[in-house]
């Protein structure tokens, strides 16, 4: 094989990762994602969250010290043992994903989105079962999705930001249906988080277990009460 | 398994306590203890019958400087019944050096323990980790609260340098059922943001594992939740509560440990109503 046709090869293996991470971040992904606030639906009911500036702050704060820091961390150890063929590992990380859940609500969307994409992916590649199967009775949606990654070969750190981008439009969509905010204004929101996307996803690379640790009580409580909450367009 | 305390000099104190204890023709008597100072355990008593010992621990030096590291393991053998609440609050001093606190709680099958400790209270400056690791056989309980003060609030003291790590496992006949890795950092943006602490500079977490817990009995706690707005310039105090997996989960963000406490003594009844077949039975510590 000459040096060239390796490039041309090189290349299509290139595109496909792109193309399989276009496809699993997208809001078209039969997983129910719009369906979830996670916790916005009660701040802005409450008054705490009522604009862009609001929202985008909010947003920041969860990705520099909140619980989708942690899941990032998880994602890219759960993609190290869909790597290695690691079943005992993967099944720890699902089992510390699910321990990790704060609220009934949260818990229950991961599972669910967990589930939506697993069956999906079973049909796509039944080569996938096994690793899946290593989850057992609820798989979390961020291994479910590390799973697809390694398997579509999108490397880690893209398909760390890929998932951080895919939690972040959908929230932004939240704020656009719930504040309301104008459609130009939620996507100004997602071009406004990127450094913070980008740095997030640089942390996670270059953490340890140690960096495992959290603050986030407003999401917490806020996510608690939402299970009460009087008129609910989300379910969490 | 994670491993929070880092091998480094140790300067201060290095306390240890080891308590076990067995349930004997209905009666649940500290079978062995170990102290090591500053923590000691004072004798036993029984405000509620046999079944149930009650015990107070004690942290003897006044207080947790940096370098100190405190240890304690507690064992509960099949049927023993345990509420174990502390002497007074932990207060934790400002230094440069880290301090830390490890538990490791084993609870035997049927056995239940009641961990009920007082507040800790960060100074500023106070670098602070306690890391708590609950293992229980299948029928086993455990039901626990913590309550961290940042800075002495009332006097105006602030938590504007210095660390919190908290971190909380509990297993259940090998299954992780509860993990809790809190943070706080001093002076930072999560101390004031609505997604932190939102200005508050109280918070407390109350947990229990080892039964599943009814859709009603959280429905019932919520109705204990609720707070006035309050007129001051502060914001509201919060509380929530939901399941966790086989277990249940209340926080609260505020501003007061004694308003913490309260609530939390309410949830506390109701849970021992509910769950353990028990009337509510303050320890004395908390009878103030």
């Amino acid at each position: 094989m000459t040096i060239r046709n390796l490039e041309i090869q090189t290349d299509v293996g290139k595109a496909r990762s792109l193309l399989a991470l276009l496809q699993f971040v997208s809001p078209a992904l039969p997983v129910g994602a719009y369906s979830y606030s996670e916790g916005v639906e009660t701040l802005v009911q409450k008054g705490k969250v009522k604009d862009l500036a609001t929202l985008e702050y909010w947003l920041q704060q969860e990705l520099k010290y909140g619980a989708i820091s942690v899941e990032a961390i998880a994602l890219l150890r759960a993609y190290t043992c869909v790597e290695n063929d690691d079943r005992t590992g993967l099944k720890y990380w699902n089992e510390w994903l699910s321990a990790f859940r704060e609220t009934e609500e949260i818990r229950r969307q991961s599972w669910q989105m967990g589930r939506s994409l697993t069956r999906l992916l079973i049909d796509l590649q039944p080569l996938l079962q096994p690793a899946i199967t290593a989850c057992e009775e609820h798989c979390n949606f961020t291994v479910a999705f590390a799973i697809a990654a390694d398997h579509w070969q999108i490397d880690p750190q893209t398909a760390l930001l890929g998932y951080l981008y895919s939690w972040a439009a959908n929230l932004a969509n939240a704020g656009v249906r719930l504040i309301p905010l104008g459609q130009t204004q939620g996507q100004q929101l997602l071009l406004n988080l990127y450094p913070v996307l980008e740095r997030t996803a640089t942390t996670a690379m270059n953490a340890n277990n140690d960096s495992l640790k959290n603050c986030g009580w407003g999401l917490a409580i806020a996510s608690m009460q939402h299970e009460t909450l009087y008129s609910r367009l989300f379910r969490s | 398994m994670m491993n929070l305390l880092d091998a480094s000099e140790p300067t201060g104190w290095q306390g240890n306590l080891q308590l076990e204890f067995e349930h004997r023709n209905g009666e649940t008597i500290l079978s062995r203890s170990l102290m090591q100072a500053p923590l000691k355990i004072q004798r036993s008593f029984y405000s509620e019958g046999k079944g149930v010992c009650h015990g107070v621990m004690l942290h003897t030096a006044g207080g947790i400087v940096g370098g100190d590291r405190l240890s304690s393991q507690i064992l509960l053998h099949p049927n023993a019944q345990v509420c174990l609440t502390t002497a007074a609050a932990t207060k934790v001093y400002g230094s440069d050096q880290e301090s830390n606190q490890a538990i490791h709680v084993q609870v035997a099958e049927n056995a239940g323990l009641e961990w009920l400790p007082q507040e800790t209270i960060l100074f500023d400056g106070a670098r602070y980790r306690q890391s708590v690791r609950v293992d229980l056989e299948a029928g086993a309980t455990w039901l626990g609260w913590d309550m961290t003060r940042l800075g002495r609030s009332a006097r105006g003291e602030r938590f504007l340098s210095g660390e919190w790590r908290s971190h909380l496992e509990v297993w259940q006949a090998g299954q992780l059922l509860w993990v809790d890795p809190q943070w706080l950092l001093g002076g930072s943006e999560m101390l004031l943001s609505a997604h932190g602490l939102s200005g508050c500079a109280v918070v407390g977490s109350f947990g229990f594992v080892g039964r599943e817990v009814s859709a009603e009995f959280v429905a019932a706690v919520r109705s204990l939740l609720s707070f006035e707005e309050n007129s001051r310039e502060l914001p509201a105090a919060e509380m929530g509560a939901t399941r966790l997996m086989n277990g249940f989960l209340c926080r609260y963000r505020g501003h007061s440990t004694t308003e913490a406490r309260q609530r939390f003594i309410q949830v506390w009844d109701l849970l021992r109503k509910h769950y353990l077949g028990r009337s509510p039975c303050l320890p004395r510590v908390w009878q103030r």
